[in-house]
């Protein structure tokens, strides 16, 4: 059911922090891969990572993995080998017609457990079951072994007659929008309010802003249309559309999915500065972000005491443009053994610090905040 | 002046097919292998680095000129062999295991072969025994190791206590990078460089082997 955009916007309007930190409570399990594949337990884990954080927002495991691996089984690719697999050439048209199959219902045991963890969530009162699937280009870059030159070579005016790296991309990309539309499917149906749909790869690793500048429609081409497709099927199924994408941006980037995609939350990249970025964004989309998680890890890269500035800069900035926004992590925190004490330190700061106006974060909004 | 100015255009507007044409047309004319590298395909690399560096080129634009710097080099490496001559160091590289991406490293390669390095390409998700054969198979003067993931990094550190354990660590220079990797984790881990970036990083593996 699709929640009202008053929802995301009274969060903002509440202080509500928040990490992607499913995956740092998923490694307190004994055997967290176990509980990968166990929908109920998986559920257990996202349920208390939002009570811990104090959010209504039950973000699951940030697995961009489980679309591929749904993928390729429709062409026979197990899924142990399906995280390396890459095509290389063209693909037949019986390949094409087994791929782009809207009506297959297989799915791998993470991506059930993922489904069963959303219908969990579903009835937990207080919490929004909340899906994610890897957007539709950064699927189709994982699926090939050169995508980014494929994606120049358009720039430089290439077609698909004449580059066979071109003809793979688009195969590799009319694939993946159905393998996202079916993965969003079943996690509507189990319950899902809201998808994040996570398209890290649209950034300028990808895209070059030179070729952009010189009137290049790839972007447009391979990034905006099939989320635009993704958007309507989402509208058509009354669910929220989060969008996260955390690779380097450029302005007209940031406005093209804040305006034509509209979603109900925009999630950035720790590269954006999302005061300046407020400009760019209706009104109406949160943002979220966009604390640099990815150096948690170091706390000579990045000491706790610069997080904590980070953070006060962030809300204090925030607050002085007036956009609704909510504190969070840049990406999910990840669990990394070896500095797992030195992460969890870096999201506490987040989460604890009070900004330079002196207001702390918002507390036990669990029960307060019922979608 | 390049030795050969078509070519190197061609690496710096990434037209693989140009630069292919332009080497086989200089091959033809008598120019030698090493002449071309040196003359007109380092300088096109440089450029392009300096470019990147400038906020005028982004990693696409990278890409596509290793890949014409590739197309020529299709055609100068049977010739190199042939005439018995070696190009300047030999660098391993590969993105860590547990780790799939790829882009970065294989942009790094491209910019060291570019810059007239031998280059021997792992590819991804390598496990530090095989680093460990390659360095003694290979003798490379540097190892170049990749993750972009803050859960692969510490793969670098084990990479490197296999070569210790080995015995070679003290054969070769090992530079590291990567989205999460940072010069105070090259440090941490032992690491002889750190390049931020694919240009710095070919800027760093010139400096271990002092051919800066």
């Amino acid at each position: 059911m699709q929640v009202n955009r008053h929802f995301y916007l009274g969060l903002a309007e509440r202080g509500v922090r928040m990490p992607i930190g499913a995956d740092l409570v998923l490694h307190e399990e004994p055997d967290p891969e176990a509980v990968r594949r166990d929908g109920l337990s998986l559920g257990r884990v996202i349920e208390r990572a939002a009570r811990r954080w104090n959010t209504p927002l039950a973000l699951p495991l940030m697995d961009l993995r489980l679309e591929k691996y749904d993928l390729l089984a429709l062409a026979s690719i197990p899924e142990h080998e399906a995280e390396a697999y890459q095509f290389s050439a063209p693909l037949d048209e019986q390949t094409m017609t087994a791929l782009c199959d809207v009506s297959a219902t297989s799915y791998c045991a993470g991506s059930l457990a993922r489904n069963q963890a959303i219908a969990h969530i579903a009835s937990v009162p207080g919490l929004l079951p909340v899906g994610m699937v890897i957007g539709p280009f950064s699927l189709a870059t994982r699926l090939m072994r050169d995508p980014i030159t494929a994606v120049a070579l358009t720039g430089m005016g290439g077609d698909e007659q004449q580059s066979p790296e071109i003809q793979l991309l688009l195969q590799c990309l009319r694939a993946s929008e159905a393998a996202v539309l079916r993965s969003i499917r079943a996690q509507v149906k189990h319950g899902a309010s809201a998808i994040v749909v996570c398209e890290p790869a649209a950034c300028t690793a990808f895209f070059s802003p030179r070729q952009l500048k010189a009137g290049s429609n790839s972007f447009e081409r391979f990034v905006m249309g099939p989320n635009q497709r993704i958007r309507a099927a989402l509208e058509l199924a009354s669910c929220d559309l989060i969008f996260h994408d955390c690779g380097e941006l450029i302005d007209s980037m940031v406005a093209d999915f804040a305006e034509r995609l509209h979603p109900v939350i925009l999630s950035l990249g720790s590269s954006r500065k999302l005061w300046d970025d407020a400009r760019l964004v209706p009104a109406d989309v949160v943002l979220f972000g966009n604390l640099p998680s990815k150096s948690f890890y170091s706390d000579a890269a990045m000491p706790i005491e610069t997080l904590a500035n980070l953070t006060r800069e962030l809300i204090d900035n925030m607050q002085a443009c007036g956009h609704p926004h909510i504190v969070g992590s840049e990406c999910d925190v990840l669990f990394v053994p070896e500095a797992q004490h030195a992460i969890r330190a870096k999201v506490d700061a987040m989460m604890s610090c009070a900004t330079h106006a002196g207001n702390a974060p918002q507390q036990a909004l669990a029960g307060t905040a019922q979608p | 002046m390049a030795v050969s100015s078509e070519l190197y255009e061609a690496i710096l507007t990434g037209d693989a097919r140009t630069a292919h044409a332009a080497t086989q047309a200089a091959i033809d004319s008598g120019i030698g292998p090493m002449e071309l590298i040196t003359g007109s395909m380092v300088p096109a690399m440089n450029e392009v680095g300096r470019l990147y560096e400038a906020e005028e080129y982004f990693v696409p634009e990278l890409l596509l000129a290793g890949r014409a710097m590739k197309s020529a080099m299709e055609l100068l490496r049977p010739l190199i062999a042939a005439a018995g001559l070696k190009l300047s160091n030999r660098i391993i590289i590969g993105t860590v295991k547990g780790d799939l991406h790829d882009i970065g490293k294989n942009i790094v390669a491209s910019m060291l072969e570019g810059s007239g390095f031998e280059v021997i390409d792992l590819g991804a998700d390598v496990p530090p025994e095989k680093f460990v054969a390659a360095v003694q198979e290979r003798e490379p003067h540097v190892v170049c190791m990749s993750s972009l993931l803050t859960v692969t990094m510490p793969v670098m550190r084990t990479t490197i206590q296999a070569l210790e354990s080995a015995g070679v660590r003290h054969k070769v220079k090992v530079l590291i990078g990567g989205a999460p990797v940072t010069q105070q984790y090259a440090d941490e881990i032992g690491a002889d460089g750190y390049g931020d970036n694919a240009s710095l990083a070919v800027s760093a593996v010139k400096k271990l082997c002092a051919v800066a």
